[in-house]
């Protein structure tokens, strides 16, 4: 009942009319991001993010989980009309996306992913809703070795599903470690690696960094891809509703993708690019006819539109009941957690039950909205991508530019950022990711206090990790998950990886 | 040389980079009592082997580097034209920095002189009233107020 009163409890708090105009504001956002090619919603939020220091942080965090499950809804869009995926997760709706649009069927094909988005995201709210209390609860037994094993195993399962080999991922996690140690120490007070500049003192900041590698970068890349005209298909006003014989294909795929794509989700790493693929292959394997897959068949816009909104939702349960963050946007809604003094993880639900429950009913609302902002608007969507991006990119620059100043009104913030911009492309050129960088970045001061505090406990024997059965535990899956690809390769994650084109992510 | 060989070549100097830094002059501290460097150390050691299984991988694998986009003419002028903007930024102030910061790279890949000049304008205008003046974001002022 605990669970009810607490579900109650936040839609009170969210259906207060300032929290409903973030909410709006965030999915809002949310679907333009995902319209629109070359900026994704890790760089968006952490654009957004200085613009809400000012507001209750229920609002604030409202409104940034809006932009990214938005994304998700507006990233089919394009994918659709313009067999350009305007957000990572939509690609593979473009294979029978945009094949159904050639055929006239733009509308249904765009009804379903609004549909099937809205039930996936519904559906993985709920699960979310029953099972994040209970793992909080779990979560509270946790000592500091257990939360040093278990980010040790977050870190490997995140460098498990990489694209590249485990090697370079383990690389990025790594620099990502080092690049967290920078600032304060926050045991001894001691600076550390600032090399004498100021805005080193605080830290690396996680916003300039990400605006960096997944804003900057983007467009630098961007910019060096022909610009090739595409014909854009003139969005359809009516018929957007799929028909019975289309709901009857759908219904099963839907499911299936909310399945897959909740569980990839809640996995670090494994994401709503993975969760898509994954669906689309599963519905492909299932289906009757697997040689028409690619031809337009609605199976196989419905799976992966599910699968990405239900891995989205998925990856606010290690946010909410650990602390951990499973992709690049959950780091960043950790750091907006805590630029407003909160301590996401098991406590959160004990110390900001408005935050906790706040966050969870606004994806109940935000999924409704969605649904009745996408399908109507879907017109002037199609319409904003007629923008040519030689226009679009000096203003997404210019954004970057102006939010990586407003966090501390200084400069300093935005070398930072351009640094890393020019970092981000050279690791993409030398085929490293930036995920498992910017992840290990948020979590490795937790990772290292928690370490040394286990090392004092312990009075200096570090079978403290080994002894603890828990802890055992996660150190145990790790080593396994480092063994594993020794003997069989990464089969199933290659695979995945290799129908994902490269300027994708 | 191929890519994997000089990157994880520079895998290593980051990694000497902060186990030095890490052992020498922030301290190791003893297990029980791990001082400041002590996870960077860890951390600067884990590297350092990691860029030396990549380097021993690269070696069988001939790949040569192609960075041509370095030197294409649009890579630079974004790069440069961003870091001149924050150089910049606080000294001739917002709007003048804007406008010229749009007008340049509009240029880059649009229309003619008067259309890129224009849009230029609307934009770093409305970008100065939808920050400054509606956000309140703190923008620095030029010479000339704004």
């Amino acid at each position: 009942m605990e669970i009810f009163q607490g579900l109650l409890y936040g839609f009170q708090v969210v259906l207060q009319p300032t929290n409903l105009l973030y909410g709006f504001i965030g999915v809002f956002i949310g679907t333009l991001v995902g319209v629109l090619p070359g900026l994704g919603p890790p760089a968006a939020i952490a654009l957004l993010l200085p613009s809400t220091f000012s507001v209750p942080p229920v609002s604030a965090i409202i409104m940034l989980a809006g932009i990214y499950y938005g994304a998700m809804y507006g990233g089919s869009t394009t994918s659709i009309l313009l067999n350009v995926p305007g957000e990572a997760a939509s690609v593979v709706t473009c294979m029978d996306g945009h094949a159904m649009a050639c055929q006239g069927r733009a509308g249904p094909a765009l009804g379903i992913s609004a549909f099937g988005s809205f039930i996936a995201g519904t559906l993985g709210v709920i699960v979310l809703t029953f099972l994040a209390p209970s793992l909080a609860k779990v979560a509270l037994s946790f000592g500091p070795p257990e939360y040093f094993s278990l980010m040790v195993l977050g870190l490997t399962i995140l460098t498990y599903f990489a694209r590249e080999s485990m090697v370079k991922a383990l690389m990025m996690a790594v620099v990502g470690l080092l690049c967290g140690s920078v600032g304060v120490d926050s045991i001894s007070g001691r600076y550390r690696f600032t090399l004498g500049v100021p805005v080193l003192m605080d830290g690396l900041g996680l916003v300039p960094v990400i605006m960096g590698l997944f804003g900057i970068s983007e467009v630098l890349l961007n910019l060096e891809r022909k610009g090739e005209k595409q014909e854009i298909f003139a969005p359809p006003t009516k018929g957007l509703f799929p028909n019975r014989e289309d709901w009857r294909l759908s219904t099963l795929p839907i499911l299936r993708g909310t399945v897959l794509g909740f569980f990839l989700g809640v996995l670090p790493g494994a994401g709503t690019i993975i969760a898509s693929f994954a669906s689309y292959a599963v519905e492909k394997r299932v289906s009757k006819y697997p040689e028409r897959f690619g031809t337009g068949v609605i199976e196989g816009v419905a799976a992966p539109e599910s699968a990405n909104n239900a891995a989205a939702t998925g990856a606010f349960i290690p946010l909410l009941t650990l602390g951990i963050p499973a992709n690049a946007v959950m780091a960043i809604l950790l750091g907006a957690l805590m630029i407003h003094g909160l301590q996401p993880g098991p406590l959160l639900l004990k110390q900001a039950p408005d935050v906790f429950w706040g966050i969870i009913a606004s994806m109940y609302i935000g999924n409704v909205m969605l649904l009745v902002l996408n399908l109507p608007l879907i017109p002037i969507w199609a319409r904003l991508l007629r923008v040519p991006y030689a226009i679009l990119f000096p203003f997404i620059l210019l954004f970057c530019l102006i939010g990586s100043y407003s966090i501390n009104n200084s400069v300093g913030d935005g070398i930072v950022m351009w640094i890393f911009g020019v970092l981000g492309y050279l690791m993409k050129k030398f085929d490293y990711e930036g995920a498992p960088l910017v992840l290990a970045m948020v979590i490795g001061p937790m990772m290292e206090e928690a370490m040394r505090q286990s090392l004092i406990l312990s009075a200096g024997s570090a079978t403290i990790f080994f002894t603890r059965p828990i802890s055992a535990g996660f150190i145990l899956t790790a080593a396994l998950l480092f063994v594993l690809p020794l003997l069989t390769r990464r089969k199933g994650v290659e695979k995945a990886w290799e129908s994902v084109p490269e300027e994708s992510e | 040389m191929s890519k994997d060989l000089i990157s994880s070549l520079l895998g290593l100097a980051v990694a000497a980079f902060f186990s030095i830094e890490g052992f020498i002059s922030l301290k190791l501290g003893t297990l029980s009592q791990p001082g400041p460097g002590f996870f960077p150390f860890l951390g600067g050691v884990a590297l350092g082997l990691l860029s030396l299984i990549q380097i021993l991988k690269s070696l069988k694998k001939k790949d040569s580097l192609s960075l041509s986009g370095l030197k294409s003419s649009k890579f630079l002028l974004a790069t440069g034209a961003t870091l001149a903007y924050l150089l910049l930024l606080e000294k001739i102030g917002f709007v003048t920095i804007t406008f010229l910061f749009l007008f340049l790279l509009l240029r880059l890949e649009y229309k003619g002189w008067l259309v890129s000049a224009a849009s230029a304008l609307v934009g770093a205008v409305s970008s100065y009233a939808l920050f400054s003046l509606w956000l309140k974001t703190q923008l620095p002022a030029g010479p000339f107020g704004f």
